[in-house]
């Protein structure tokens, strides 16, 4: 059987197909899906080393927080409920974070590991009060990352 | 006969050119393996191994350079670890001195920063192992590492600038517990920042190894591909060589012959059943012998063993194989001895049906020999005619000018012989007794021209062989021909003789203008193996018709540069040409059956019934004047016995 140049052509489209497959399959990024916010939404921003909100006081009812870490490092969102004002939260025994445990603090929710320029919505159903948003890394809220939110 | 101008000239091989080219675009850069060129694949593979090459250079140099980049990012993940023990270092410091112990904070402000400054700028730190060589570190590339670096930085400024605050102060500034507060807060944002960008940089690197596990993968499943591609054009091309061969070997009409080192025939090619009308299968097994001529059986089995004591060489061999119908077919043979290698352990023969060239040869030859036997009867009559005419002359200037026609007649008879000779048909002319080798030369130089310029010295008293008489003397004839022929007339030539150990030599010696060393190689080639009869025979016909007649009685001829500028011309008489002790010489010789013999041996010779002609030294006997110069040896010129036909 004689190998015409179309013949060979054809063999080694074949051949390499199953090369070029495989590279397709290993070099797929994972996508990420971001849910449609729900309820109020809240648009936070997080940076060194502050929490900025476009709205301090929101109706009850589902309230999604859009947050936005705008860097420059690493940062975290914690929501709780507390009569406490903002800046005398309870510390850890280190004195360098919030002791989410302590009396009068209601965890509600939280985002961790907001790298970067991440994006991540926290979809959080509020009933009326006050509420503290804050990172909770080693000296971010003492260093001023925390801000206060009323739910009426 | 020498010194004639080579017509061969150096032709450059053709099959090394297509050897050399064929090859086109990108297989041009494949490296000529021997194996490649073994097989001629280098148009299939021209693309194939660059693309393998490229594909393997590809996975070595990214190895490298991964394997490079990951020691340096496992030095930077140490690195940005390390700063928490450092921040707090320093916090230690500053409140240490504060209370009056010693320490030195501006150090430990200094080390927090350097491991910053060389992560986001390069430069070098101290290696890990300890061992004091340190390591280049290159600036950080990617964008988040370098933001959380410099985040880093502007809180290292700030925890230093806070202490030096404190520091400054002491314990009674009313803000030295803010300023505490502060310390401990940066020093914790710190910590948080550090870690923060050692786990982007740990990141970075699992990344950076996952691309590279990646592309390692795919690299290998390419260079796999590539290999398969390789192994198949490889495979095939070895099939289409192997096909290709079992052809060439079954559709040629030449035979391909294995032999054992014991003539036992290990292969024969198919093509046999074409030649010799044998089947292959049933000729292995058996002995090449078999299938010999006898009269070449001798000749065949010195070769063979000539050839089977020297690997690697390679000789011609001629001879007849019989035919499955009894008839025998002329064949020319190239023997190779590859007993060595391991593939064939044998001596492979190319054989060659040359019947029809040898039939084609023995017409042409017979056509010499008609032409030259007539012209050698006209001679011999001419020079019958010849003598009569020099009984009845009393003139002496007359008798001088037959005495030069009866030379002139003589040199045309040598060279009637001559064509004899390369006709390939033995001499008739046979002696019947033994004849002094002394007569044998003068005998020799009663045909040449120029027999004065001769001097003859040291002939030893033996006596020849009457068989080789003939043409020993006219093999002699031929070289002293040669050696006056090309040496200045006012210069001497030397016959001279000495024992050696297989024989008697005679040296043939001239003065003259000398050879060539490339013309006395080819020369003495010519002598050892002299060419059937074509275009270059004629041209150098004296060392052809030499070597023939050296090679029917086992003669060595041989030529050297003379010491004195000339040519020496050293001819081995094998022993067995000698007559042994108890043979008379022919200078006495007794009547052969059916021949005449001079009854005075310096008498000239008398014709023969037969019409043969007595050769040599009648005209010296003659004529006194003409008569050889032979230095030391006085004897006259002596007459021989009478040749049989």
């Amino acid at each position: 059987m004689a190998w015409t140049r179309a013949r060979r052509r054809w063999a080694w489209a074949l051949a390499l197909m199953p090369a070029a497959l495989a590279l397709v399959v290993l070099l797929t990024v994972e996508r990420r899906h971001e849910p449609a916010p729900l309820g109020t939404p809240v648009n936070v921003r997080l940076d060194d080393f502050h929490v900025r909100r476009d709205v301090a006081v929101v109706p009850a009812g589902p309230v999604s927080f859009l947050i936005l870490n705008q860097g420059p490092t690493t940062h975290q969102l914690h929501v709780i409920r507390t009569d406490r004002a903002p800046d005398k939260l309870p510390l850890q025994r280190d004195g360098l974070t919030v002791n989410e445990d302590a009396p009068g603090l209601d965890h509600l929710g939280e985002a961790q590991g907001l790298d970067i320029d991440d994006r991540r919505t926290l979809v959080l159903r509020l009933a009326p009060g006050h509420y503290v948003m804050y990172c909770n890394l080693e000296g971010h809220y003492l260093g001023g990352m925390y801000a206060a939110l009323t739910v009426r | 006969m020498r010194r004639s101008p080579s017509a061969e000239a150096g032709a450059a091989s053709a099959t090394q050119r297509r050897a050399a080219g064929g090859r086109s675009g990108i297989g041009r850069l494949v490296p000529r393996l021997p194996i490649l060129g073994d097989l001629h694949l280098g148009r299939r593979l021209g693309w194939v191994i660059p693309v393998l090459i490229v594909l393997v250079t590809a996975i070595l140099g990214y190895n490298a350079r991964a394997i490079d980049q990951q020691r340096g990012s496992a030095l930077v993940v140490t690195i940005a670890a390390r700063q928490r023990a450092l921040v707090e270092r320093y916090t230690k410091d500053v409140l240490v001195v504060v209370d009056g112990f010693q320490a030195d904070p501006k150090e430990s402000g200094a080390a927090v920063r350097q491991p910053v400054d060389v992560l986001l700028d390069g430069g070098s730190v101290r290696a890990p192992q300890g061992d004091g060589s340190r390591v280049q570190i290159p600036p950080a590339r990617n964008w988040k590492v370098r933001r959380k670096l410099e985040q880093d930085r502007r809180l290292i400024d700030e925890l230093i600038r806070t202490g030096d605050r404190v520091m400054d102060g002491g314990r009674a500034d009313p803000g030295y517990a803010a300023g505490v507060t502060k310390l401990r807060v940066l020093s914790a944002q710190l910590s948080s920042v550090s870690n923060d960008a050692a786990q982007e940089i740990t990141q970075q690197t699992e990344a950076s190894l996952s691309r590279l596990v990646r592309i390692e993968i795919a690299l290998g499943l390419l260079s796999a591909l590539a290999a398969l591609a390789l192994g198949l054009l490889l495979r095939r091309a070895g099939a289409e060589q192997a096909a290709q061969f079992r052809s060439l070997v079954n559709n040629s009409s030449d035979l391909i012959t294995v032999l054992a080192p014991d003539g036992t025939i290990t292969y024969q090619s198919p093509s046999v059943e074409r030649m010799l009308g044998r089947r292959a299968a049933d000729l292995v097994g058996t002995a090449l012998g078999d299938l010999v001529h006898p009269d070449d059986q001798h000749h065949v089995n010195i070769s063979l063993t000539e050839l089977v004591e020297t690997p690697g060489a390679t000789a011609n061999l001629g001879c007849r194989l019989q035919h499955e119908d009894g008839s025998w077919r002329h064949v020319d043979s190239i023997c190779t001895n590859l007993a060595y290698d391991p593939r064939v352990n044998g001596l492979v023969l190319n054989i060659r049906d040359v019947t029809e060239q040898a039939a084609l040869r023995k017409s042409i030859g017979d056509l010499y020999h008609n032409l030259a036997r007539r012209s050698q009867g006209l001679v011999d009559l001419q020079l019958e005619l010849i003598e009569e005419l020099k009984r009845g002359e009393v003139d002496p200037d007359r008798r001088e000018e037959l005495f030069r026609i009866d030379q002139l007649a003589t040199r045309m008879r040598r060279n009637a012989e001559n064509l004899i000779v390369l006709s390939g048909v033995e001499q008739r002319r046979r002696w019947s007794e033994p004849v002094p080798l002394r007569d044998v030369v003068k005998a020799a130089l009663a045909e040449v021209k120029a027999y004065s310029r001769v001097q003859v010295a040291g002939i030893h008293d033996l006596t020849l062989s009457g068989q080789a008489v003939s043409d020993v003397a006219h093999l002699l004839a031929e070289l002293v021909e040669n050696a006056t022929s090309f040496s200045p007339p006012n210069t001497t030539v030397q016959i001279s003789g000495d024992p050696a150990g297989s024989g008697y030599v005679l040296e043939v010696e001239d003065r003259g203008i000398g050879m060539s060393d490339a013309e006395v190689v080819e020369a003495n080639r010519r002598l050892a193996a002299p060419l059937a009869a074509d275009i270059a025979v004629s041209r150098m016909m004296g060392f052809h018709v030499v070597g023939r007649l050296a090679s029917r009685y086992g003669i060595k001829v041989q030529l050297r540069h003379s010491w004195f500028g000339g040519v020496s011309a050293q001819v081995l008489l094998p022993a067995v040409l000698f007559a042994s002790a108890g043979e008379r010489p022919a200078a006495a010789p007794s009547a052969p059956a059916g021949g005449v013999v001079s009854p005075d041996p310096l008498l000239p010779a008398e014709i023969t019934g037969s019409g043969w002609r007595q050769r040599a030294y009648l005209p010296l006997r003659r004529h006194a004047a003409p008569a050889p110069n032979r230095g030391g040896d006085t004897d006259a010129p002596a007459e021989a016995g009478e040749p049989v036909e």
